[in-house]
């Protein structure tokens, strides 16, 4: 329960003075079911490699990762057809070899448990989706507005669902020039051979639910989607930033389900929001059709489109992030030695960021400027291995 | 009157000159004579030769006059007697032997006693006003304004027996606005009786002389000397009582409590409303319904009622005879009737006379004023969000009265204060706008004439702007056929509408508008054949015509495909009649049967699905098309009124009501809150009426001579066929709403007990209620099941409630009022489990509704300070310091829990969590 109230430490209960309208943190009794279901995230790609992952539902109150269900065996079943296996990649999460599946078949996901239980999802047609027609960005007052278009000359799709992975280049707060040698115990100097610990990139995957319908179009037609809002101050904004957006063509059931989804988890609570609903899936045990299961596996395949926004395109005026950090000036005790001084960057915990001089001393060191190592190296965060896309 | 035999000047003239004396009053000069089919005038002209008696009459009032008579040595006062015996006609003899005949009433031929003398005006006792008319213009209505003077009713007939029917109006002697629910009565032996809502009274008392007594509270009480010779009629003017212009809570009858037969019914006088405090210092009726006992709602900032257990739709809101379709403003923080020109509130619950129907829980009837007849007026207040004005005044004295009523608000920084973002960007504000002309055109017809304008605008965040209006307007036609009959012709027109419009994006910008009409004719009667009985009885019709939405393009580039859906038709029907038999003064009855017919119009394509499957757009089987004016889908059904009294003794009763409501009209919403956006949808063959059954059983017993009042009443409710909602149902736009709705069944059941004490230096009201209220939706048509088909309980089952309203006067100008409420937290659904699914986790629920929010409670008080009690001054002030939620409890509204940046946070909601003070001025003039 400690976790648990800790993770809302960060969210600011806004009242008003005069209105005193309130929203408040809040953790309830501890609502401890005794079931596990099974979860089943994951769509059949159809022109390309299909991954499902398998899960369990936890308690509200549990801090730890979901429990993985593993060793099962799935197969991605034609309607009285043929059947292609996924293999298990890594733990819980089942892929395909690259298929290019009949978009004039039905298709459904078989699964069958370590356990022997067996689940199958129902057959679902196979949406073609269409290009993504642009990404897109606008600078709003004070902040970055990303946005999708489509278009479906045919007019098949209506129904889009979205993803996003945005990767962008950050720098850590301080840029070290000095390094603890393990080897002699000292401090060195960084030279080019040393890993970069300052320039590195952060990829994130997108969360929430992004729905886009035309249904209610004379054209099948998506216009500047808004998938995405960035402030002006956040580090994405910085140096470089990048947004890859998937895109998937839904049956209008999948489209149905993604919108409950997202009004029972993202759209709720205020006056008029609608009220949440209990929600599986198209995915049903066939041994005892009453048993929940989460999750609806719906078929289509993926289209992709990549954008970069850099700082210099951007507004002048934007107040933009920039990254501080606390440093430490380190000094000698009397009867101390810098070697002494260098005890302290031992463990990787701590890090030395750059020499103290004297005024008008010798040019040999007096100190160390010391930092926390989520200060120094951005690796804590990110990766500092290029992204292959990076441009 | 052409004919008339003297002017009728030089009568006034002469009457003015005449000394006190009786009439009838006779000399010694008898008549004989020998009449065979004579007319009047050849009798006159007799007696005018045989004696000094001279006659003044109308020659046309009298030509239908065949006399036929042998008299010998007979006084003229018996002769005239008997002519006149059978006709309206009157006749009184002066000193000076000079014979007036009139018609009706019978001419005064001495002044008032008090006619010279000054009109009192001290405010402890009003003046009292001459009453009878001296013009010559035929009145057949006496209006008695004297305490001392005696009343002659009907046509004099000497040692008459049996019984008689007095009726008139009781009018407020200041404004002439008419009385309401007063009680009319003479003590030996007890007959008595209530004005209606007219102010109309009617009563059958036996031939002879009474003291015929007047009470309201709020009024002075008063009495009339009458003697009652035939069937006549009395109008009454009160003045109201100025010292108990605060004291007042509760307007009714002291002991209609445990005397009437109307159980579970809530009469809210707005003295009593603007007493309450409320979040933003206005007066506001729904607020003060929401604190009656049976009456519930999910939350604040919600106008939606649940009056014993019914759904938000199933409430009746009648103002001034016009339905009301969204009764609030401003997401619910406002009702939409502005306090200054309402008179009376009346909620029923439980046994709901015959006359209203359509609606299966309660019936809320809002009634405004008449505006003042005697003299202009005004009225207004200024608040922090809202500043208001009333005008009223008579168009022709005594006889038309106009009352007019604005309200705007200037809320838009309200929102900037919001917490969220959303709320910050947005704008919103409302007006509303009432006019009321009520028209004398005679004792025996009036015309009164209703108008209503309500418009909301509000802009959440910086795209979406909600628009709705309420539209009313109401002609109403009294005509009084004869003492003992009554009847009301009523026309309505009722018109909600609602656009939702965004043009943010030019491609995606539309407009989604939604609208219904109802046309109403109705008429009522009320006939009171005896003492023992009251039989009402009517028809009526409402036409209904809905868009239930159309979707439009909102710019030039917009691609929104224009998309309409079919608009609905239908007209719904009832007869009715009821009748109230006081069999005995401590048992009485009402019997009523309400017959109501709905008949779903065309043009219209009806989709057919198959037999037992579950609806779905699979399972059309075919699609009949049908014409303009085709009857597509017809129910009918009888509808049971029965209510009965029995008083055990003078104190205490007990009382039993059964009814039976249908409904023909759902509200369909997936939302918490009633929302404006709701659509409304007309039964039709996909979608039954609903039908609502309750039982209810009370017991009242009033103590210390009727000032306090205490009553239980316990209810058992059945509903059927009401609309819930399909999980993941699309209800805006949906062409075949019939597979998203499933019908289900509720059962409510509790018990409300209430002591309530109207009058004295502390009033008010305590009230518990335990109360529960279960849905069950196991629907085999749809495939739609909740909770594995088991009852749950509904959104607003919060089954302990407790409620105090009190009100305390220091002083006779400083009163202070302190409201308490406490309930049980309403039920919502938790999350049971959580996942991870698309990169972020998400919840699944728990079983609809198994979990509730903490207990409910807070405490308002406010401070009344009234400017001094001079009658004459030319603006009467007051101001309201009010404190709403005075501890400043965080009351939750909701708890949700939502996935944020992949993880799943928990928040509470509530909406009044701190202290809110309010200052409002109000002054009338």
């Amino acid at each position: 329960m400690q976790m648990y109230t800790r993770r809302f430490k960060s969210i600011i209960c806004c009242c008003l003075l005069l209105l005193g309208g309130c929203v408040e943190p809040y953790a309830p009794e501890v609502i401890e079911g005794p079931n596990h279901y099974l979860v089943v995230d994951g769509l059949i790609n159809g022109n390309g490699i299909t991954t499902v992952k398998l899960s369990r539902t936890q308690n509200i109150s549990e801090e730890s990762m979901p429990m993985a269900e593993m060793g099962a065996t799935l197969l991605l079943e034609e309607e009285q057809g043929a059947q292609y296996p996924l293999h298990e990649a890594v733990p819980a999460t089942y892929v395909s070899s690259s298929l290019n599946l009949d978009l004039t078949k039905k298709y459904r996901l078989y699964i069958r448990l370590s356990t022997g239980r067996e689940y199958a999802s129902e057959f679902v047609d196979v949406k073609q989706t269409p290009p993504i027609e642009k990404v897109g960005w606008e600078a709003l007052d004070n902040s970055l507005q990303l946005y999708v278009s489509s278009r479906d000359p045919q007019k098949n799709t209506q129904y889009y669902r979205w993803e996003y992975e945005a990767t962008w280049a950050y720098t850590a707060a301080l840029n070290s020039n000095i390094k603890y040698d393990e080897a002699t115990g000292t401090i060195v100097p960084r030279t080019r051979s040393d890993e970069n610990i300052y320039n590195c990139w952060r990829t994130d995957y997108s969360t929430g639910i992004k729905l886009g319908s035309s249904a209610k179009l004379s054209e099948d037609v998506i216009h500047e989607y808004p998938i995405l809002t960035l402030p002006a101050a956040s580090e994405e904004l910085r140096i470089k930033y990048s947004i890859l957006v998937k895109q998937y063509a839904l049956t209008q059931e999948a489209y149905q389900y993604w919108e409950a989804l997202r009004k029972n988890t993202e759209s709720i609570g205020t006056l008029f929001d609608p009220l949440p609903a209990q929600l599986t899936g198209n995915v049903h045990s066939l041994a005892n059709p009453d048993e929940p299961v989460i999750g609806y596996v719906g078929a289509s395949s993926v289209q992709e489109e990549r954008l970069f926004v850099s700082r210099e395109e951007l507004p002048k005026e934007w107040r933009y992030f920039y990254p501080t950090c606390q440093m430490d000036s380190l000094m000698p005790a009397e009867g101390q030695t810098l070697a002494d001084l260098a005890e302290r960057f031992k463990y990787d915990a701590y890090m030395p960021v750059t020499e103290i001089y004297a005024p008008d001393g010798p040019p040999a060191p007096i100190g160390y400027m010391g930092a926390v190592k989520g200060c120094v190296d951005c690796r804590t965060r990110g990766t500092n291995v290029k992204p292959d896309f990076w441009e | 009157m052409t004919h008339l035999y003297r002017p009728i000047l030089s009568l006034l003239v002469v009457l003015c000159c005449v000394a006190q004396g009786q009439a009838q009053q006779t000399e010694a000069a008898f008549i004989s004579g020998n009449f065979k089919s004579a007319t009047f005038e050849e009798f006159a002209r007799e007696v005018e030769a045989q004696t000094n008696y001279q006659f003044y009459f109308d020659a046309t009032a009298v030509d239908s006059l065949s006399i036929t008579l042998q008299v010998k040595e007979q006084p003229l006062s018996n002769v005239l007697s008997q002519v006149f015996r059978n006709t309206d006609l009157q006749f009184a003899i002066d000193a000076a032997q000079r014979v007036f005949v009139t018609r009706g009433t019978q001419l005064s031929v001495s002044l008032p006693k008090n006619f010279f003398e000054p009109v009192e005006n001290t405010g402890d006792s009003a003046p009292q006003v001459a009453a009878n008319r001296l013009q010559g213009e035929e009145k057949e209505v006496k209006k008695a304004g004297s305490e001392l003077k005696l009343y002659e009713i009907g046509v004099k007939r000497e040692g008459a027996t049996g019984k008689a029917n007095l009726a008139g109006h009781l009018r407020d002697f200041k404004t002439g606005e008419p009385i309401i629910g007063a009680a009319v009565y003479i003590e030996s032996p007890l007959i008595g009786t209530t004005s209606d809502q007219y102010g109309y009274y009617s009563l059958t008392l036996p031939v002879g002389r009474h003291e015929l007594k007047v009470k309201a509270i709020g009024l002075q009480n008063t009495r009339r000397h009458i003697m009652l010779y035939s069937e006549g009629k009395l109008n009454i003017d009160i003045a109201e009582d100025v010292r108990t212009l605060k004291e007042v809570l509760v307007e009714a009858e002291k002991d209609k409590n445990v005397s009437g037969l109307q159980m579970g019914m809530e009469k809210l006088d707005i003295r009593t409303i603007k007493q309450v405090p409320t979040a933003f210092g206005e007066t506001d009726i729904l607020r003060v319904v929401l604190t009656l006992p049976g009456v519930k709602s999910v939350g604040e900032g919600s106008t939606g009622m649940n009056v014993r257990g019914g759904s938000t739709d199933q409430n009746l809101i009648l103002f001034d005879d016009a339905t009301i379709y969204n009764p609030s403003h401003l997401f619910g923080f406002f009702s939409a009737f502005n306090p200054d020109i309402l008179k009376t509130v009346e909620l029923y619950k439980s046994g709901i006379p015959a006359k209203y129907g359509g609606r299966l829980s309660s019936v809320l009837e809002v009634t405004s004023r008449d505006g003042n007849k005697k003299e202009f007026a005004g009225s207004g207040g200024i608040g922090l969000l809202t500043s208001r004005l009333t005008l009223e005044g008579p168009i022709q004295k005594d006889k038309t009265s106009f009352l007019i009523g604005g309200r705007s608000t200037y809320s838009d920084w309200l929102l900037k204060k919001l917490p969220n973002k959303s709320f910050n960007e947005s704008s919103a504000g409302f007006y509303d706008i009432n006019g009321h002309i009520s028209h004398e055109i005679n004792e025996k017809n009036t015309l009164y004439l209703n108008g209503y304008l309500s418009k909301d605008r509000f802009q959440l965040g910086a795209d979406t702007l909600f628009r709705f209006s309420n539209q009313a307007a109401s002609l109403k036609w009294k005509h009084i056929f004869q003492n003992k009959l009554y009847g009301v012709l009523t026309g309505v027109y009722s018109h909600y509408d609602y656009d939702v419009t965004s043009k943010k994006n030019p491609v995606n910008a539309s407009r989604l508008t939604f609208g219904i009409n109802q046309s109403n004719l109705q008429a009522d009667f009320s006939y009171f054949p005896t003492s023992k009985h009251t039989v009402d009885f009517g028809a009526s019709s409402i036409l209904y015509n809905v868009n239930p939405g159309t979707l439009t393009p909102n710019s030039p580039e917009s691609l929104i495909a224009p998309d309409r859906l079919q608009a609905e038709r239908a007209l719904e029907s009832a007869i009715y009649a009821s009748d109230r038999f006081d069999i005995t003064r401590r048992f009485s009855v009402s019997v009523g049967l309400r017959y109501s017919f709905f008949n779903a119009l065309g043009p219209r394509s009806v989709n057919t699905y198959a037999p037992g499957a579950p609806k779905t757009e699979g399972t059309i089987q075919d699609t009949a098309v049908y014409k303009s004016g085709d009857v597509f889908a017809t129910y009918h059904g009888p509808e049971y009124r029965l209510s009965a009294r029995l008083g055990l003794t003078d104190n205490s009763s007990v009382k039993l009501s059964f009814n039976r409501m249908r409904q023909y009209i759902h509200m369909l919403s997936n939302t918490t809150s009633m929302s404006p956006t709701d659509v409304w949808k007309l039964s039709d063959a996909n979608i039954r009426p609903q039908v609502g059954d309750q039982l209810a059983l009370g017991y009242y017993r009033n103590f210390r001579a009727n000032t306090i009042e205490f009553s239980v009443e316990g209810y058992y409710k059945k509903m059927q066929d009401f609309l819930d909602y399909k999980s993941s149902a699309t209800l805006v736009m949906n062409h075949h709403i019939e597979t998203d709705v499933a019908g289900a069944e509720g059962k409510a059941y509790g018990v409300e007990v209430m002591l309530r004490k109207a009058t004295g230096k502390m009033n008010g009201w305590v009230s518990y209620t335990y109360s529960r209220t279960l849905v069950r939706l196991d629907d085999a048509e749809t495939g739609e099941k909740i909770n594995n088909g088991e009852y749950y309980p509904s959104n607003f089952d919060k089954p302990h409630d407790f409620t105090l309203i009190s009100n305390y006067r220091f002083s006779q100008r400083f009163s202070t009022s302190v409201n308490f409420t406490y309930s049980t937290g309403r039920p919502i659904t938790l999350p049971l489990a959580k996942y991870t699914l698309g990169n972020s986790q998400r919840i699944y629920y728990s079983d609809r509704n198994a979990y509730r929010v903490p207990d409910y409670y807070r405490l308002d008080l406010a401070l009344n300070i009234e400017g001094n009690h001079k009658i004459k001054k030319l603006a009467h002030s007051s101001w309201t310091l009010a404190v709403y939620n005075l501890t400043g409890r965080r009351n939750p509204y909701s708890i949700y829990f939502k996935a944020e940046e992949g993880r799943i946070n928990g928040y509470k909601m509530s909406i009044f969590g701190q202290p809110i003070p309010t200052i409002t001025y109000n002054f009338r003039f």
